[in-house]
């Protein structure tokens, strides 16, 4: 196996004649096809109708090569990256089944098939060859979230659905539009078994106009700079991502690396939990990861398939060795997945049902920072909130309106680890997603729900020099009789786990409180609060119901459907992140100022981090001041 | 009651014959999934060389029935 020449040590003439163009050439048609996607994601973001677009910018576009260069994914959009991770193939395996020949210019190809593409059956792949002297010379592509899919389970978003025909319409790869005229028989099909239709469609005329407007773009690079050099530069992309990541795996030692994480328990019952393990086996510049060991498939639909893992292998690869490494189809050029078939995350059709696929993918991720973080020493990257908690409601108003809140209302947002660099951030999404937070005016608006807090709990980032982001507080206040789907799936064991001898972040549960008079007024946040709620999940206390590791698990899915009446709260506290390095190392300054912002204590000063703060975070927060002496003496007793 | 399911594990059949790289007597055959999809491969178990690499089925072990038509 002869190793490739590095891009910066061929000559200009080498160069040229491997990618059809100068380097200099090169990097502008690069740029400009990144503009390409970026270009077609904001005009799909500025006309979207349906909120988890909007408002959450669930949708990703790339482009891929031709088949006869196997559909190499160059170019991606600054966005989703499960999506991201999942199109290359997605767009290969779609379209080889469908047959490249039996496309023609202005086709819009559409699959949502987890088990062909990736992620689940609410995205949908939109696929659009470009034709360039009569021959497919790219495709411009989306995937887009849908806001239903069918299924049992209005939106989709449930542990609870068994197998794939109660998780959804299955698409394989049809065409939506044939020469930029829409196939009525395709889109009866989806109108006939999905829900919120009327929401769909100008969504997808939106997605043609976007696809067109790529396929334009990238006509005019190839007309601009000839087809050589075009192709040259998607090759020469994907050669990029795969020579820094082989240059970042080679700085890892050789070796054998073990790790694991775990998701509580699927939608069927308590009974079973499920354990991802993987083994990544590391020489030279290549590494293979093994997920054998890890649970079988789950009984409902908490799977994700082959290709979601492989995402969240090549997003913790490029996390923890090399984040500078452009995501694209080379990231993977020198790492093999290696998994048995039938398991948490390599589900099979049909019993295998896909859905909450992030959260087994996740799991995948968290479960190679566990392997890696010891090996990386002062490179490691402490873990995050673990699962988006997500939340789905919906009902009818009083007035007879029907309403649906999707995602919005659970701890789906909360905080990342600390890493050599700094803080973990606090309010953001899981490592490898990268979406936006809708607003809380656009919550309201759209369902009848107040959100009462929506804020950084206090002492929940794993201690370290560098502190984990704090865990996310929300509470929503129910103004109608809702049916609520609720997914928490990481509550057992830390998910924030510390990286360099940081701390774990503290875990997160999920509470009702029942209506109370005064309903508006807040809830408190102390540990007597909870003694009046219904815990949903977490590990809680069994007299006071508060968080507590030693406490008494509660099964998230105990109702598949939790129906509240009017005036209920719900509580969704996060896991903490995780803390990097040691957390007496801290400068005492940050620990002052994390006590002055309220992301520690003036106990978890002291308790945490050795530093005595002295005075009053609430009545006085300009006169808080280190106890110098005892700080020094508290730290020298440690 | 609890059901009690075995953990799945990839089974890698042997391949008679040396590493050409290393030397080692550890070739393996099973399917893996990389840049380009799925492929059928030999490797070496101790360095990892790929001695053979062919395409593998569109969607690994999952089989379409529309394939047979």
């Amino acid at each position: 196996m002869t190793e490739p020449a590095r891009l910066r040590e061929i000559s200009d003439d080498e160069f040229t004649a491997a990618y059809g163009s100068d380097r200099f050439t090169s990097a502008v048609i690069l740029n400009r096809l990144r503009y390409a996607v970026e270009h077609m994601s904001t005009g799909f973001m500025r006309e979207a109708f349906s909120p988890i677009i909007r408002d959450w910018y669930d949708f990703a576009c790339t482009i891929s090569g031709p088949p006869e260069r196997g559909y190499p994914m160059a170019v991606v959009s600054n966005s989703l990256v499960v999506f991201l991770g999942t199109l290359g193939d997605a767009v290969r395996n779609a379209v080889e089944e469908y047959g490249p020949e039996n496309l023609s210019p202005g086709d819009v190809l559409i699959c949502n098939d987890p088990y062909r593409g990736g992620t689940h059956v609410n995205d949908v792949c939109f696929i659009r060859p470009v034709f360039a002297g009569g021959k497919i010379v790219t495709f411009v592509n989306m995937r887009a979230h849908q806001l239903d899919m069918g299924g049992t389970v209005p939106g989709g978003f449930s542990a609870t659905k068994s197998n794939v025909y109660e998780n959804g319409l299955v698409i394989p790869p049809v065409l939506l539009w044939s020469r930029d005229q829409p196939v009525r028989s395709t889109f009866s099909l989806i109108f006939d078994n999905t829900r919120w239709g009327g929401m769909l469609l100008p969504d997808f005329k939106s997605i043609h106009q976007q696809l067109k407007l790529g396929e334009q773009l990238v006509l005019e690079n190839i007309e601009r700079y000839g087809l050589d050099a075009y192709l040259g530069t998607l090759t020469y992309a994907c050669d990029t991502s795969a020579e820094r990541m082989r240059d970042a795996i080679a700085l890892v030692p050789d070796g054998d690396y073990t790790g694991s994480a775990l998701i509580d328990a699927d939608g069927l019952d308590d009974t079973v939990d499920y354990t991802v393990r993987v083994t990544l086996r590391k020489r030279g510049q290549h590494i293979e990861v093994d997920l054998s060991g890890t649970s079988p498939q789950a009984r409902t639909c908490i799977n994700c398939g082959v290709l979601d893992a492989k995402t969240a292998v090549g997003v913790a690869l490029t996390m923890l060795l090399d984040p500078e490494v452009p995501f694209t189809s080379g990231t993977w050029r020198t790492i093999d997945l290696a998994t048995p078939p039938g398991t948490l995350v390599s589900s099979l059709p049909p019993d295998g049902g896909i859905m909450m696929f992030w959260e087994a993918s996740g799991a995948v991720v968290s479960a190679i920072f566990d392997a890696l973080n010891p090996v990386l020493g002062e490179k490691g990257v402490a873990g995050d909130y673990g699962s988006t908690n997500t939340h789905n409601a919906s009902g009818v108003t009083a007035g007879g309106t029907p309403w649906t809140s999707a995602t919005q209302c659970g701890g789906e947002h909360g905080p990342w680890g600390a890493t050599k660099e700094g803080d973990g951030d606090s309010y953001t999404v899981l490592f490898f997603l990268n979406n936006l937070d809708p607003a809380t005016e656009t919550i309201e608006h759209d369902a009848p729900v107040v959100m009462l807090r929506k804020e950084h709990a206090i002492d929940t980032g794993g201690a370290g020099e560098f502190r984990g982001g704090a865990a996310n507080l929300k509470d929503t206040l129910w103004l109608s009789a809702a049916n609520h789907y609720l997914s928490p799936f990481r509550t057992k064991v830390p998910s924030g786990v510390g990286a360099n001898g940081g701390k774990a972040g503290p875990n997160g549960a999920m509470w009702f409180f029942p209506p109370r008079e005064g309903a508006r007024e807040l809830l408190g946040t102390s540990a007597e609060v909870y003694a009046g709620s219904i815990p949903v999940a977490g590990v809680l206390d069994p007299d006071s119901k508060a968080p507590d590791p030693e406490g008494v698990y509660h099964y998230f899915a105990s109702r598949p459907v939790w129906r509240t009446e009017p005036g209920t709260v719900l509580r969704c506290l996060t896991n903490g992140g995780g803390g990097w390095g040691d957390p007496l190392a801290r400068d005492p300054q940050r620990v002052l100022a994390d006590v002055r912002n309220a992301y520690v204590s003036v106990e978890g000063a002291a308790r945490d981090y050795g530093v005595v703060v002295v005075g009053d975070p609430h009545h006085d927060p300009e006169g808080l001041r280190i106890d110098e002496q005892a700080t020094a003496e508290l730290r020298a007793r440690r | 009651m609890n059901e009690i399911r075995e953990n799945p594990v990839l089974e890698r059949i042997p391949v008679d014959g040396p590493c050409p790289r290393c030397g080692a007597e550890e070739l393996r055959r099973y399917p893996v999934v990389s840049e380009g999809g799925w492929f059928q491969v030999v490797k070496c178990q101790s360095c990892l060389y790929s001695v053979d690499r062919e395409p593998w089925s569109r969607l690994g072990p999952i089989q379409l029935l529309s394939d047979s038509l």
